[in-house]
């Protein structure tokens, strides 16, 4: 074989393995909304009929009603405390130089690192032990802290962006720290601001372990999920899956149409 | 201005930096402490008391099983995080240097969406994919192979790992090998050398840094992930996570789950800086 | 209802909010039930008593909703209680043997016997349930029960082999055994196994030293450790061959969907498990869920209890009985609960070959779990 045979060949092996990895990744998600419209109790192939009926029997259980409103109000409350710590650490990380800034900014990036079902553990005993535990608020605040850096990357990396100059002309112009801070960074951080709220809310919105051990009777969705997975494991799980996968990429596509005006108009 | 904007610390310097600073101590370190504090405190009838003891510690550190668990949980992880790794790194490669810039963003969106799809649901999806009845069996039948036992197994547990941290891994090295200057690569071969020299000896020194860090996200999620073991591998035997779960769920002996969740710890911030002081050493020295 | 309220101030995420809420709205109807002022009722039970299956025409008849948590295992429930406030759980759904340590810890109200049909009940046992009166005070009101043996894959294991416990050894079985991930009803079935007989809970050191090492043997053969729904599927999809530790609660429902798989009660005899209704210490609710166990023993309740969705229970009451064989004769013939039938459940208790199952009389339940945990990981 020639070399560029050789070469020709290889690069195909190569597009042969990635395709591969997509279907390895994709497949769980691609059979959970088949079996989803599957009639079958316990999901296997050959797929039996058509239905709806696992859609209209979570649609008619209020216990899934309820956890999907505290899903909305833990992932949004989480959102909204995560992104407004998160900027806030940004923007100290990014004007200000100070001792032990190091350790701050590890203190604030560690919690993605730990194990969730070491948080989770840990979580639980310390909102009981100072009477927290079983509140759907212990939810938001374990959440928060899982989320907070992730928000903090998205805005950093956004503030990184910004003329240093624009800030410091704003002061010299008369403006308190303050209103620079409301006419200035604020509209300038407002892109990363929004996409670090979809972000966050999407992470709570799918975080199970830590919800599971904290939630104490106030179920969120991926609570649910489990709690069927560990009792009655029937395809309710999958219309569940797919309903929850609907609103995830809606707030994923969202963050990265976002994502990508604010690059087109940085670029511009 | 009276003194240097990039350290003056007013109120509205402290407004910014102070927030994250109380919620971390209150729910991030707070919670952490406490765990450490309980797994010295003992258990009677069902409810904790709060002493100094040793028991916990002593009674789980002395169990066989505790460290057979020990050393499965970590050999797992480890085999999940380099086989993802192994996995992941051609299809980064053709990412990264055989794809447009279109096309590679494509991809990664395409990666991110697993990863905001309920974890849970998706391992519920492999076991019916994987059962002896399941839809790679019947793929496999059509060519007069199998059926093969996939779940409950090592298999299992791998399979469950990966759907964990495949995307991850796949897209941290996509990033990494992107900041490679394409051009280095291709010069090495124009120069002769063989495509297996070019990878171990140019292009891997320049990604180590980031193949490192995922590898490293891969086996820390494996580490400490108690669904795949669970479900897929049919906790045979359990991982930490399956002990962590299984001490609280029996007669509330938290200071023991505290105990393996304390070890846990450990033994991840000593890979974590190893891993990271690995990663950065040559660089450090050229 | 004061959390739904704190979404109000989030101004920022109201266009995420908006969106949802316009979803929801789509489906008003089914939410009215889940959202409109009722009381609710916290309820702990094994998974599926809080379903709607079970408690939705209570529900909707009483203007309430069922909050439910769900454990498994007795162990698991007692550490659920111990680690929330006092007064958390209105309604406490304990496996019997467990209800002498629920009314130890102060976790539960005595009832008013006088409240429920204890003279409806099937069998003199029920009236006067081990452990559930302290003194002349009832403590807890049994609602339902089943039988626990060999479980098994009828194209696996035939029936003959399936009257001892010894299949669970059988060669052919390798990797193919799966346990309900429970010490307590495992290690029930070794020690009737090993001969125990009535005595299967009362384990000197050297019976309990033995009931181990059977076990231990045992352990080559297993495939998996499962909950609930993991023994579900490893039954369903053929994964597993045999399971030890359950009984017609799991395989019924896999039976009704066409699956080849029995449960027996073997020559060495079986263990009866059973629920019983509690009223949660503390609860201000105690007068609503006196209704709903008093519910739970009426006919219709236990017709309902007989065909839960999640896991069948035998009826306990005459009342019950009767209304079972004439609704639902399906079901009643499948069970063995008609009368005259030599399968009877009321019958194989009465002939001695069940037995009630407890906590172990001699080591105590940290030893049995410890024990597990080490099974586990061997």
């Amino acid at each position: 074989m020639s070399g560029a045979g050789k070469a020709a060949a290889g690069l195909w092996a190569l597009r042969i393995w990635a395709a591969l990895v997509f279907v390895f990744v994709f497949a769980p998600i691609f059979f959970s909304v088949i079996f989803s419209f599957n009639s079958a109790r316990f999901p296997t192939i050959p797929l039996e009929s058509f239905t709806l009926h696992w859609y209209q029997t979570i649609f008619a259980d209020p216990d899934v009603w309820d956890a999907a409103l505290n899903s909305v109000i833990v992932s949004s409350c989480t959102a909204v405390l995560a992104t407004a710590l998160g900027f806030c650490t940004a923007y100290t990380d990014y004007r200000y130089r100070f001792r032990g800034q190091g350790a701050y900014l590890a203190l604030v990036l560690l919690p993605p690192t730990i194990p969730l079902i070491i948080m989770a553990l840990a979580m639980l005993a310390w909102l009981s032990k100072i009477g927290a535990s079983g509140q759907i608020w212990s939810i938001v605040a374990a959440h928060t802290v899982l989320t907070a850096p992730f928000a903090m990357a998205v805005i950093r990396l956004r503030l990184n962006q910004i003329d240093p100059s624009l800030e410091a002309a704003a002061w010299n112009l008369g403006a308190s720290q303050w209103r620079a801070m409301r006419w200035v960074i604020l509209p300038f951080a407002r892109p990363a601001i929004v996409s670090a709220l979809c972000l966050t809310a999407a992470v709570s919105f799918d975080e199970f372990a830590v919800a599971w051990f904290v939630s104490g009777l106030n179920k969120t969705v991926p609570v649910l999920i489990l709690e069927i997975v560990t009792g009655n494991i029937d395809p309710q799980v999958n219309a569940i899956g797919t309903l929850v996968f609907g609103v995830s990429i809606t707030l994923v596509a969202l963050a990265q149409i976002l994502l990508a005006a604010r690059l087109s108009r940085s670029a511009a | 201005m009276a003194s240097d904007p990039k350290s003056r610390l007013d109120l509205y310097a402290l407004s910014f930096r102070l927030p994250i600073l109380v919620w971390q101590a209150l729910f991030f370190v707070g919670p952490l402490a406490f765990m450490l504090a309980m797994s010295f405190f003992d258990v009677k009838n069902y409810r904790m008391v709060e002493t100094f003891e040793l028991k916990a510690w002593e009674r789980m550190l002395t169990r066989g099983y505790v460290w057979d668990s020990y050393f499965l949980t970590l050999g797992r992880a480890a085999l999940a995080a380099l086989v993802a790794s192994l996995v992941a790194f051609p299809a980064a490669w053709l990412l990264a240097f055989r794809a447009s810039e279109t096309q590679r963003r494509w991809a990664i969106f395409l990666l991110v969406i697993p990863f905001f799809t309920s974890y849970l649901v998706r391992t519920f999806s492999w076991l019916v994919i994987l059962a002896e009845s399941g839809v790679v069996n019947a793929g496999l039948g059509a060519f007069g192979l199998g059926p093969y036992t996939m779940l409950n197994t090592g298999f299992g547990t791998l399979v469950g790992y990966l759907t964990l941290v495949l995307p991850l891994v796949l897209i941290l090295q996509t990033v990494t090998l992107a900041h490679i200057d394409p051009r280095l690569p291709a010069a090495a071969r124009n120069l002769g050398c063989p495509p297996g020299r070019v990878i171990w000896e140019v292009v891997l020194p320049l990604a180590k840094t980031g193949l490192v860090v995922a590898a490293l996200f891969a086996f820390i999620l494996s580490f400490g992930d108690f669904v795949a073991p669970y479900y897929l591998g049919g906790s045979k035997p359990p991982t930490l996570p399956i002990l962590i779960i299984d001490t609280t769920k029996s007669g509330q002996q938290w200071p023991r789950a505290a105990v393996v969740a304390v070890m846990m710890m450990l033994t991840l911030f000593a890979i974590a800086f190893a891993s990271i002081a690995f990663a950065y050493r040559k660089r450090a020295s050229k | 209802m004061t959390q739904r309220n704190k979404a109000a101030p989030f101004a920022a995420t109201r266009r995420q909010a908006l969106k949802l809420g316009g979803a929801v709205a789509l489906s008003a109807p089914f939410v009215g039930r889940a959202w409109a002022s009722t009381t609710e009722i916290n309820m702990l039970a094994w998974y599926g008593h809080g379903e709607p299956d079970i408690v939705g025409a209570f529900e909707e008849a009483n203007n309430v909703k069922f909050v439910p948590k769900y454990y498994a295992g007795g162990d698991n429930m007692l550490g659920l209680i111990a680690q929330s406030p006092p007064g958390t759980y209105d309604v406490i759904l304990s496996d019997a043997e467990f209800v002498q340590q629920l009314d130890a810890a102060g976790y539960i109200e005595p009832l008013d016997a006088a409240d429920y049909p204890l003279d409806d009940m099937l069998y003199p046992d029920f009236q006067k349930f081990p452990g559930h009166w302290s003194d002349d005070t009832l403590m807890s009101m049994m609602v339902r029960f089943g039988h626990l043996g060999v479980s098994y894959n009828t194209t696996a294991v035939s029936a003959e082999e399936a009257e001892s416990y010894a299949c669970f050894w059988k060669p052919e079985l390798k990797g193919k055994v799966g346990h309900f991930d429970w010490h307590l009803p495992t290690l029930g079935q070794m020690s009737l196994y090993n001969g125990n007989g009535a005595g299967l809970w009362d384990l000197d050191d050297a019976a309990w030293a033995k009931v181990q090492e059977t076990t231990m043997s045992l352990r080559p053969q297993v495939g998996g450790f499962f909950d609930f729904g993991g023994t579900f599927n490893g039954l369903k999809n053929g994964e597993m061959l045999a399971m030890v530790g359950i009984g017609d609660w799991i395989t019924g429902i896999l039976e009704k969907d066409g699956a080849p798989v029995a449960s027996v009660i073997p020559k060495e005899g079986g263990i009866q498990w059973t629920e019983s209704y509690c009223i949660g210490k503390g609860s201000e609710k105690a007068d609503l869920v006196k209704t709903f166990i008093q519910y739970m023993l009426s006919p219709e309740g236990q017709v309902k209890s007989a065909q839960m969705a999640a896991y069948p229970g035998n009826i306990v009451t005459k009342g019950g009985f009767e209304l079972l064989g004439e609704v639902d004769p399906k079901e009643a013939a499948r069970t063995h609960q008609l009368p005259g039938d030599p399968m009877n459940p009321i019958t194989l208790i009465d002939t001695g070959r069940i037995h009630y199952r407890d906590i172990p009389r001699q080591q105590s339940l940290e030893d049995w779990n410890d024990f597990w945990s080490e099974y586990k990981n061997a």
